[in-house]
């Protein structure tokens, strides 16, 4: 490639990062075109985590699939419960106990906490900052702890049922998790302080990234990554399920767009999640934990749009009257912000990229739900849920 | 107001604190009281309607019926299977499955101590007759 | 007599399999502070052992497409180069084994032989991590080379030698007088710039854009694997070890020694004031995100030269005014 006078500009050569890379947690390939150290172009290609979900879910029953479900993402498995819990009970006509929701409603911002400070330690580690990693992800041992005394597992927390939750609250639990709160409140006020001041890290985020309110609009992106661009979307807040109608949610917006931005939204959400949290517990609605939820749903179909950690998070069920469902389909966030990456990523130096890749918090596990067959023939198929496993058996050789 | 090195505050304190890792198994933390552990079942109240196997996501439940009408069954138990999420504690109406908070430790290097039976002896060794 | 004397301080004490040895404790003392600094427990004192023996076990896979020669000899180079350097310091409070006017500068030029190695490595442009990080060692090292130089050249103008020997002895001797005679307090900016500079020269965060772990996966390093990413490891290492040595000898008031002189003193006074420095570099490191490499360029330039600058014009005004 030449320059109009003559000079040879610099080599444009393609970096590939993934699918196995340092700084990507789960498997993703992408390809940045780099002519120096300046970024010009990028793509993607996904489906390294494709486990065929969807199309398990129509052989399981109601109550198995919300099992399945959860597993979807480690992190935000508890929000994808809800959205399925939410949305079959849509369907079948009943409606959880207050003290139900409330309690859904904790766990999910319990969980959220635990989702930023794990997203903090990450993107401090993708600059360099590996002691910001190292205290983010000690305190979030804390979190962890109240939602494993709380529901009985760090991860995969499995608060749901269908028509309520499992386990309730009580005295020892709410005087566990208000301490844990305090401790985190403080921790949280240092790490905004840290994000917000610290000149070398303050180096690699303010300024870069920035995608404006309209490039955000136009790329469709959502969650903290949107609201840090100052566009003011918030399932929570918008279309309140669970309780918060009750226990409502405050929007927190940002204008700058850039990293660091998005740094102090996150922050920022977490201690929204702390002030609900404790006026959860404080306001409790008495009653039961859950309803009687027939074997069989009605028929029709439903949507349930929730606000996982990284954005909004889309179920669309349907049922035909029987014990499974006929298709259950998922839209997660993380599958809306790779376009806003590829996009913000042209014209900025090498070094940013992690940064900016890790900025929208990416989720691989959540976004792979398709992956196109070519068999070489050119027209596609449709293929159950047998002939998708003997492939995979034959395609790698492997005997049950 | 751009600070130099932030986090001094943190990294001085910490030279003074012991580290914070817990040295497992040295030093083993109780579990709370409500952790999803190995299940247990109880075969003195089973009425046998087998809800517990119905839901159970991942197969891990068998439940050998040897006489319904004298309550005789045997559970068959796959800790590999099971993903501890807890419906069947949640769907058995009598109360029979309770989640142990102290048994998590479950790690083997064999696959059969992973098939576990629960029931009445005289009922368990009739079905490994079988 | 001789001969052996000298082969026996080549090859065991204190150069040699005693360096080696020295640079791996050094290397386990850094990952220990570092993991205390950050509330955890860190390796286990036979860690950095264990990983030199299990790195010389393993294959050494070379990549197609280049140069085996070159790609197997050059950690040998680096390592060469690292250890030769360690004839001219006074490693373990000891006089250097070889003295002659000048090797201040053999011997810095010889620690920087190790990140020529890396860049030269690192050209094989199949690998675009490994080409990428031999850009950024490269670019690097033109930043730090000059202020680093420059501060360890302070003491030896006020010294008025280029012999580290001398230069040794000037410090001990200002020492002796008083503690406030120490470098460190009358060259501070000096002391500032060396041990940053220190960082550089071995990559440490916050400049380790040349081996950006979630960037370019290990940079040069990432094509290496068994007997030469070893090598590069223990070069790395023994270099940490004679930049403490010249920085604790210069700035911080000598060891004590003085030629043929054995003594449990200076043994305790070169690891009381190296690990002294290591606690400083750990720290500094613990404290700072990664900087990009045009911000390590940037930083250097704008505030590393010109504090060196205004060190030396300082020092030779007050060499004008004393002389």
């Amino acid at each position: 490639m030449q320059s109009p006078n003559g000079k040879e500009s610099q080599e444009r050569f393609v970096i590939p990062i993934g699918p196995q890379h340092p700084a990507l947690k789960e498997p993703g390939h992408f390809e940045f075109t780099v002519e120096g150290e300046i970024v010009v172009a990028a793509s993607a290609r996904l489906g390294y985590v494709h486990r065929g979900i969807e199309k398990a879910t129509e052989s399981r029953t109601w109550v198995q699939n919300l099992y399945l479900l959860e597993r979807i993402c480690g992190i935000c498995s508890h929000i994808h419960a809800t959205a399925y819990s939410l949305g079959v009970e849509q369907l079948a006509g009943v409606e959880a106990p207050p003290r139900a929701q409330a309690i859904r409603e904790l766990v999910a911002e319990l969980e959220r906490i635990h989702s930023h400070l794990l997203w903090l330690g990450v993107a401090a580690h993708e600059a360099g900052f590996d002691t910001l990693f190292m205290y983010t992800w000690r305190d979030r041992e804390t979190v962890m702890d109240l939602l494993k005394g709380l529901t009985g597992n760090r991860v995969n927390y499995s608060a749901n049922i269908l028509g309520g939750v499992k386990c309730d609250v009580d005295e020892a639990q709410a005087s566990a998790i208000y301490r844990g709160l305090d401790f985190l409140e403080r921790r949280a006020r240092h790490y905004l302080d840290v994000v917000t001041s610290d000149a070398a890290f303050l180096e690699r985020t303010r300024g870069i990234g920035v995608m404006t309110r309209e490039q955000a609009e136009t790329l469709g992106a959502v969650g903290p990554t949107a609201r840090a661009s100052g566009v003011p979307r918030d399932i929570r807040v918008e279309a309140p399920y669970a309780a918060y109608a009750d226990f409502p949610v405050h929007l927190i917006l940002d204008r700058a767009g850039d990293l660091e931005a998005r740094f102090v939204v996150r922050v920022k959400e977490m201690f929204e999640s702390f002030r609900v949290c404790r006026d959860i517990l404080d306001r409790l609605p008495p009653g039961e934990i859950s309803v009687r939820m027939p074997r069989r749903i009605k028929e029709g179909e439903t949507i349930s749009r929730v606000e996982a950690p990284r954005g909004e998070l889309f179920y669309f069920i349907k049922s035909n009257g029987g014990e499974s469902p006929e298709r259950i389909k998922v839209r997660t966030p993380s599958l809306c912000n790779w376009a806003s990456v590829l996009n913000t990523v042209v014209g900025h130096k090498l070094a940013d990229v992690p940064m900016i890749l890790v900025g929208i918090d990416p989720c691989f596990s959540c976004s792979d739900r398709m992956v196109v067959i070519r068999t070489g023939r050119g027209d596609p198929e449709v293929w159950t849920w047998e002939k998708l496993r003997r492939y995979g058996i034959e395609a790698h050789g492997h005997h049950t | 107001m751009t600070k130099i090195g932030a986090m001094l505050g943190d990294v001085t304190r910490s030279l003074f604190q012991r580290p914070v890792t817990q040295r497992y198994p040295f030093e083993r933390r109780a579990a709370p009281q409500r952790l999803r552990g190995q299940l247990h079942w109880d075969p003195e109240k089973c009425t046998g309607c087998a809800l517990c196997n119905k839901d159970c996501p991942a197969n891990a439940i068998e439940l050998i019926t040897l006489d319904k009408a004298s309550k005789r069954f045997v559970m068959r138990y796959h800790i590999d299977r099971c993903t501890y999420c807890g419906q069947c504690a949640q769907n058995c109406r009598f109360k029979c499955i309770d989640m142990s908070s102290e048994e998590w430790e479950l790690a083997g290097l064999s696959r059969e101590p992973f098939t576990v039976y629960y029931g009445r002896d005289e009922d368990i060794q009739a079905v490994l007759a079988r | 007599m001789d001969i052996t004397r000298s082969l026996i301080a080549l090859l065991f004490f204190p150069g040699g399999l005693f360096l080696l040895l020295l640079g791996l404790a050094y290397e386990w003392v850094h990952r220990k502070l570092i993991a205390q600094l950050q509330n955890r427990i860190g390796p286990r004192w036979f860690q950095p052992l264990a990983d030199m023996l299990k790195l010389l076990s393993k294959e050494e896979i070379v990549p197609e497409g280049i140069h085996p020669l070159l790609f197997t000899s050059l950690p040998v180079v680096a390592l060469a180069g690292a250890l030769t350097a360690a004839l001219y310091v006074p490693l373990v409070g000891l006089a250097p084994a070889y003295s002659f006017p000048g090797d201040l500068i053999v011997t810095v030029y010889l620690l920087s032989l190790l990140t020529l190695c890396l860049g030269l490595a690192g050209s094989n442009p199949l690998s675009r991590f490994s080409l990428v990080g031999a850009t950024r060692t490269l670019t690097q090292l033109f930043s730090y080379e000059a202020p680093f130089l420059f501060a360890l050249l302070g003491p030896a103008i006020v010294a008025r030698s280029w012999q580290i020997s001398e230069i040794m002895a000037y410090t001990q001797a200002q020492g002796q007088q008083s503690l406030l005679g120490w470098l460190v307090f009358t060259q501070p900016v000096g002391f500032l710039v060396a041990l940053v500079g220190l960082m550089g020269k071995l990559e440490l965060p916050p400049f380790d854009a040349p081996e950006a772990e979630t960037e370019i996966v290990a940079g040069v390093l990432t094509e290496y694997s068994g007997r030469g990413l070893a090598l590069f490891r223990l070069a790395k290492n023994v270099e940490l070890v004679i930049g403490l040595t010249l920085i604790a000898a210069f700035y911080l008031g000598g060891f004590n020694s003085a030629p043929g002189a054995t003594g449990g003193l200076q043994v305790l006074l070169f690891f009381a004031k190296t690990l002294l420095l290591l606690f400083l570099l750990a720290g500094l490191q613990a404290l700072f995100a990664r900087l990009r490499i045009d911000q390590t360029v940037g930083l250097w330039w704008r505030f590393g030269a010109l504090l060196m600058l205004l060190q030396w014009f300082i020092l030779i005004v007050w060499r004008g005014m004393v002389a």
